[in-house]
């Protein structure tokens, strides 16, 4: 009855989400803020399948973001492919970055896999910076509008308006992988690995075989939001492995609160709001977005969800005081 | 090439990450933390020091040791801040909360002293020495040999005075050495800001080598990280040796394969390690 229930509202909820931009007046600038919301919500989301269920810190997730984004500019610039087969090839490239990266991080733990994971994106990013063949320090540019054929008709397209059903669509199913993935078997053993290591260890459970698989599954999920920004920005370069994007994923993911399923979107979206609606300049931006990380988890360390439950528990113990 | 300039090189080179790197090793062997605003603590040592000369016109030798003391005393204050997590060793939440901070002070430092590369000139970079085809600067020298006395110094007062004894049972047993009347907050707080007047000491005598930005920082975290997995994880003599060697690795694989590569081979090198012995070099 209540699963019946909660299905529909979740349906009638992602149904509401796609007129936002026009509820919101339907200007440029609301697509633009929603497209970009929607896409760097599911590159959070990729990382918050490590940091949420694995409770490791990954900080070498704008590598398979770049990666997405090089592959798409990279195959439809260089070989002409469309939407479908560059999307194609920014999951398998993330799946075997993930991969490689995953072995050789399959034995450590803590800040010890947070940094290598670190390091790995500083010298992605040189890598980049210095290899010709992905376009070295100009990036690779003109990268053609998102070209998607299905049946005759072509869902994609270059400006924002065109992108927002895609991101969109992204958007939904990502979050619809998000909830299959915690109750699947691999996100169960994921979160007993994290929770209890002795537990799963006695029930058969090889913490290692999980990690490597969360790690290679959460991959894709960021590279595909870095293959939709490629198109969006028309533009990918050594930019997008700034830690801008770092920062953004892991506060977008602590804000609300680890664990909650709209967590990453709403704390994109929040954070997006303030930087094109609110800014007060590109650093007053990063000593915003910095502190705000900093400050939620020194003070509030399980995010905004943890404030609400402390105002909620005061507001029933109140009455009792006073009586 | 030039064998004998490049071992000078790598000599040189070596010393200058031991330096950056040994706040972190005590950090992180006696506090058991880590700290992702350790480049950008770097980035600020050389632009506290280098504003202190351009604005407030003192010289070089008391702008470094001034911007030792400014750093270290953020360090102070961003410690008092974590300490809460510090005293769970809440470890994730601690290595993001030091991430935030770092891109609070990329953002802070960029307003206040501008986005434009800065020349950092040290006037011991200006004297050299010359010995027939080889030839090295007094920066050199002085970071060599300081970075020699500081680890031996660090060193002694780790394994021969009471203060050392005092940080090694609260590294080995906090909840235990806080029974004994041990302090433990206040050990954290000293192991802290020592990492921060470290690095910020590392940056007075190495970052006038090439211009200053205050989008740097990266590199030295890489290169502090590989320097601290390879010494073995707390290990001073371990981390200058492994200062040293990475130094001799920077200068030959620049000599002999590529300059602009160096850091990625660098991290190839650790990712090796990590797979064939994940304990580092040190590791029996």
């Amino acid at each position: 009855m209540i699963k019946r229930h909660s299905t529909s509202f979740a349906l009638v909820l992602a149904g509401l989400a796609y007129f936002v931009p026009t509820v919101a007046g339907g200007a440029p600038a609301a697509y633009t803020a929603c497209t970009t919301i929607a896409i760097l919500a599911v590159m959070s989301y990729g990382a918050d399948l490590i940091l949420s269920y694995l409770g490791e810190v990954s900080l070498g997730h704008t590598v398979f973001w770049a990666a997405g984004g090089y592959a798409a500019a990279l195959l439809s610039v260089n070989y002409g492919w469309n939407g479908w087969a560059t999307a194609g090839g920014a999951i398998v490239v993330a799946i075997i970055l993930a991969c490689l990266l995953g072995l050789a991080t399959l034995r450590t733990r803590e800040f010890v896999f947070s940094l290598v994971t670190y390091a790995a994106a500083v010298v992605a990013m040189e890598i980049a910076f210095n290899w010709s063949y992905l376009g070295g320090s100009d990036g690779i540019v003109g990268v053609p509008p998102l070209d998607l054929p299905l049946f005759g008709w072509n869902l994609g397209g270059g400006t924002n308006d065109e992108l927002w059903p895609i991101a969109w669509l992204l958007l939904m199913i990502t979050l619809l992988f998000i909830h299959r993935f915690r109750r699947s078997r691999l996100g169960v053993s994921a979160l007993m690995v994290h929770m209890n290591p002795d537990l799963a260890t006695a029930l058969g459970v090889d913490a290692r075989r999980v990690r490597l698989a969360v790690f290679v599954t959460s991959a894709p999920i960021s590279a595909l939001a870095g293959w939709l920004y490629a198109y969006q920005r028309a533009y990918v370069g050594t930019d997008m492995f700034e830690s801008y994007f770092l920062v953004l994923m892991l506060t977008a993911i602590v804000i609300v609160g680890r664990r909650m399923i709209l967590g990453p979107l709403v704390g994109t979206a929040l954070i997006i709001v303030q930087q094109n609606f609110f800014s007060i300049g590109g650093d007053g931006d990063k000593i915003v977005l910095g502190a705000v990380l900093a400050a939620i988890l020194l003070l509030w360390p399980k995010g905004l969800v943890g404030v609400w439950d402390l105002l909620a528990s005061r507001r029933a113990q109140a009455p009792r005081h006073s009586t | 090439m030039n064998l004998a300039q490049q071992l000078i090189n790598g000599l040189v080179l070596g010393s200058g990450y031991a330096l950056i790197a040994i706040g972190w090793t005590v950090l992180l062997g006696a506090a058991r933390l880590v700290n992702f605003a350790h480049g950008q603590l770097y980035m600020l040592g050389a632009f506290v020091a280098w504003a202190i000369m351009q604005k407030l016109g003192f010289s070089y030798y008391l702008a470094v040791p001034l911007a030792v003391l400014t750093v270290g005393l953020l360090g102070v204050l961003l410690q008092v801040m974590m300490l809460p997590l510090v005293m769970q060793q809440n470890l994730t939440s601690l290595m993001i909360v030091t991430l935030g901070f770092g891109y609070v002070f990329t953002g802070g430092a960029s307003k206040i002293f501008g986005g434009d590369p800065q020349a950092f000139v040290s006037p011991l970079t200006a004297a050299s020495i010359r010995f027939g085809d080889v030839w090295f600067t007094w920066a050199d020298v002085v970071t060599l040999v300081g970075t020699l006395i500081l680890f031996a110094v660090l060193w002694l007062v780790l394994n021969r005075t009471r203060t050392g004894a005092i940080v090694r049972s609260v590294a080995e047993d906090p909840k235990l050495a806080q029974l004994f009347g041990i302090n433990a907050a206040l050990v954290y707080i000293g192991v802290f800001v020592f990492e921060c007047a470290a690095v910020a000491l590392g940056a007075g005598l190495v970052a006038p080598r090439s211009p200053i930005l205050t989008s740097m920082g990266f590199d030295e975290v890489i290169l502090t990280f590989v320097i601290v997995v390879l010494g073995g994880i707390g290990s001073v003599g371990g981390s200058l040796l492994a200062g040293f060697g990475l130094g001799m690795f920077t200068a030959l694989f620049g000599a002999l394969v590529s300059p602009a590569h160096t850091t990625a081979a660098a991290f190839f090198v650790l990712l090796a390690v990590l797979v064939l012995r994940p304990g580092g070099l040190a590791a029996k």
